[in-house]
């Protein structure tokens, strides 16, 4: 270690010993950010001692990352991973630093989740062993980004790195771009026959052949672009799976049964999208010689997930908190609302600031029309911009219903749901304004990110 | 079956709804069926034919850079029915890119040229720094209704002699930033840079296309009346 990342190491871990121990502050992105100022390559020197994991993807990183963790912890002493939201230099600085190992005789994993941004930037420093990839839609928070251009950041890190392991959504067309020479690992879902041949729905990203840019056609489709696709003018299709769900058993809103190559799995969370986070927590684990039988006991040790979703009690309601912040994202949560098998109502909400994202057109491409067919039996819209919501659901054919401006009557607004099951959907700034909210009015207890 | 159905043919609709354009089809859809009329979506795409006598409604919406490549590429073939469409007094819709695609040409942000199917006469140049991104209103002159959207465009779009803006731009950039001008109606063509989308937000622009359709495909029916008893939403 030179003098110079031997200084910047001292000072990032001073500074965390400060914020943590004598001002009681989390904070991984101070220690980091002083750190980097005085040697911005502190991390090269903390390389050489981790096998480096990036998980990287527009959506479950987050998720992906801490089932990983999990599953990882079953067979390693030493997993160090970093706190959603600390996904940039900054924050994974910051998480190395101040990482505490128990056992050196072991070598230690550093599993990170990364900004698709900052994909180079950190691979170059931290020269990873793998790349996890999730999946690439299209984000109204990234306003330039197009869903090539964020893989092109991607591959720009893979590229330093040839000798490293992509571990991909095999689901996920776009994973198919560009020549990479690495040893692959790929994930998808095998649970139906490889017989149909179907087009995606008009509001579906991501939809060219890598070969010819022809439209692609699936077998079967699980959700997004993603599914076995095939090519009708050439021989291009999906590769075939080192790991797939190979059967869906049991989905209900708040858990998923499901079997990877014919062993039985259980996570204590809804959504098509988190069986896919389990799968890619599944192959990683494979590819650092986890068991099944580990991996199994990793799912279904019952620490809660914290996942995009949250269970709250208030009064007599049992509402479960879902943050949407983009069309995929939103049709995941209306797909989970329709596997619970008890009457409920739907309340969402909009605000579209700047981490929302200002354009709320995206809304359009929300499936709330499949909602019919479900035990839905009232919405409410609400928010900054309400309006638009308001309007959205009435076009979906759900007619005049209570608008909630001000999220102070969100309380009242929940109370005053017919059933006892009620869904709030919230953008992320919508999301912070309903708990700050609710912990006001004691039915939750921390903040987010606490 | 409805005694009235209208036929929307979505352009590369797999391809070029960016922005929630498919939400016009939604508006037009909800406000057609309070007066008994069905609207069946029709995705025309790549490869595929667009026969002008099969549809009463065309929307073209916006996609990304890559996409609109591949579609460009492909809009020769139906380049003749479309500009026949929209000289038949054809009702089209076109948003951002699909805008800018039914002109003469565009300029990506790297410099280069993509041509247009030339249907009609306005052309798209690019912006070296930056884009027009926030909230947009505008006047139309012609009734004096305001219009409210969010535009997102790089391009600045400058119409022809013979195109006129749908509206002025009270706030926001409009298609070039420099004639207050936002959109573009030609016949019963009308261009636009409006995601948000256009018609949803808008509810009596949704009408007026409605009427529009409707009086081209039924002439014998009094389209006006039964249309004065929606209630249009705007916001
Ligand atoms: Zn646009």
């Amino acid at each position: 270690m030179s003098l110079k990342s031997g200084l910047a190491t001292f000072v990032g871990k001073s500074t965390h010993t400060l914020l943590h121990n004598i001002l009681h502050r989390g904070g991984t992105s101070l220690p980091g950010k002083l750190a980097t100022k005085i040697d911005p390559n502190v991390m090269q020197s903390y390389a050489e001692k981790y096998d480096v994991i990036l998980i990287t993807g527009t959506n479950g990183k987050t998720l992906t990352t801490t089932l990983t963790t999990r599953v990882l912890r079953e067979k390693y002493a030493d997993v160090i991973t970093n706190p959603s939201g600390s996904n940039m230099m900054q924050g994974i600085t910051g998480t190395m630093l101040t990482a505490k190992l128990k056992d050196k005789s072991q070598r230690p994993i550093a599993l990170l989740e990364v900004d698709e941004a900052n994909v180079e930037e950190v691979a170059r420093q931290l020269k990873p062993k793998a790349f996890v990839l999730t999946n690439i839609f299209r984000d109204q928070l990234d306003r330039y980004g197009e869903i090539y251009t964020t893989y092109e950041k991607i591959l720009k890190g893979i590229r330093l790195f040839p000798e490293a392991t992509v571990i991909a959504n095999a689901d996920s067309p776009i994973f198919m771009r560009g020549e990479l020479p690495n040893p692959k690992v790929y994930f998808g879902f095998n649970h139906l026959p490889a017989t149909g041949s179907m087009r995606a729905p008009h509001n579906t990203d991501g939809v060219l052949s890598p070969t010819d840019n022809s439209i692609l056609r699936y077998h079967f489709m699980t959700f997004g672009n993603q599914g076995y696709y095939f090519s009708t003018t050439d021989d291009f299709k999906r590769p075939a799976l080192d790991y797939a769900v190979t059967s869906l058993n049991k989905l209900t809103p708040v858990s998923s049964n499901f079997d990877i190559d014919g062993i039985t799995y259980q996570i204590e969370i809804g959504g098509m999208y988190n069986i896919y986070n389990a799968l890619a927590a599944y192959a990683v684990g494979r590819f650092m010689g986890v068991s099944a039988e580990q991996i199994q006991h990793a799912f279904s040790s019952n620490a809660q997930i914290f996942g995009r979703q949250e269970a709250v009690k208030v009064k007599d309601k049992e509402v479960t908190i879902v943050l949407i912040k983009n069309p995929v994202g939103a049709n995941q949560v209306i797909d989970m609302m329709k596997t619970d098998d008890q009457p409920f109502s739907m309340l969402a909400l909009l605000n579209a600031n700047y981490a929302d994202g200002i354009d709320t057109s995206w809304i359009w491409d929300a499936d709330f029309e499949s909602l019919h067919d479900t035990g839905i039996q009232a919405v409410a819209t609400g928010g900054e911009r309400y309006k638009d919501l308001y309007v959205r659901l009435k076009m979906a054919g759900f007619g005049d219903h209570p608008v909630y401006q001000d999220l102070q009557q969100i309380v009242p607004a929940i109370e005053s749901m017919p059933t006892k099951r009620v869904y709030i959907l919230a953008t992320y700034t919508a999301m912070l304004q309903l708990r700050a909210e609710l912990k006001q009015q004691g039915y939750i207890k921390t903040g987010m990110g606490d | 079956m409805a005694e009235y159905e209208i036929n929307a043919a979505h352009l590369y609709g797999d391809l070029m709804n960016t922005y929630g354009d498919f939400g016009n089809i939604v508006a037009l859809r909800y406000y057609a069926q309070q007066i008994g009329i069905d609207v069946k979506q029709h995705i025309v795409s790549l490869g595929d034919d667009f026969d002008a006598k099969s549809y009463d409604f065309v929307l073209f919406g916006g996609g990304q850079d890559y996409e609109q490549m591949i579609v460009a590429d492909d809009l020769p073939k139906k380049a003749t029915a479309l500009q026949a469409y929209i000289e038949d007094y054809g009702p089209f819709l076109g948003v951002c890119g699909g805008f800018q695609l039914i002109g003469q040409y565009f300029i990506l942000a790297d410099g280069t040229k993509v041509n247009g199917i030339g249907a009609l006469s306005h052309y798209t140049l690019n912006q070296p720094d930056g884009r027009f991104i926030g909230n947009v209103t505008i006047k139309d002159e012609v009734n004096g209704l305001e219009y409210h959207g969010f535009e997102n465009h790089q391009g600045r779009t400058f119409l022809g002699d013979d195109e006129r803006p749908l509206g002025k731009v009270i706030k926001g950039k409009g298609n070039n930033g420099e004639d207050g001008g936002e959109g573009l109606v030609y016949k019963n063509a009308y261009g636009t840079y409006f995601h948000g989308p256009i018609l949803t937000r808008n509810g009596n622009l949704a009408l007026h296309m409605l009427q529009l359709i409707l009086e081209r495909k039924y002439p014998q029916v009094d389209w006006q009346q039964k249309i004065a008893t929606i209630t249009p939403e705007f916001f």
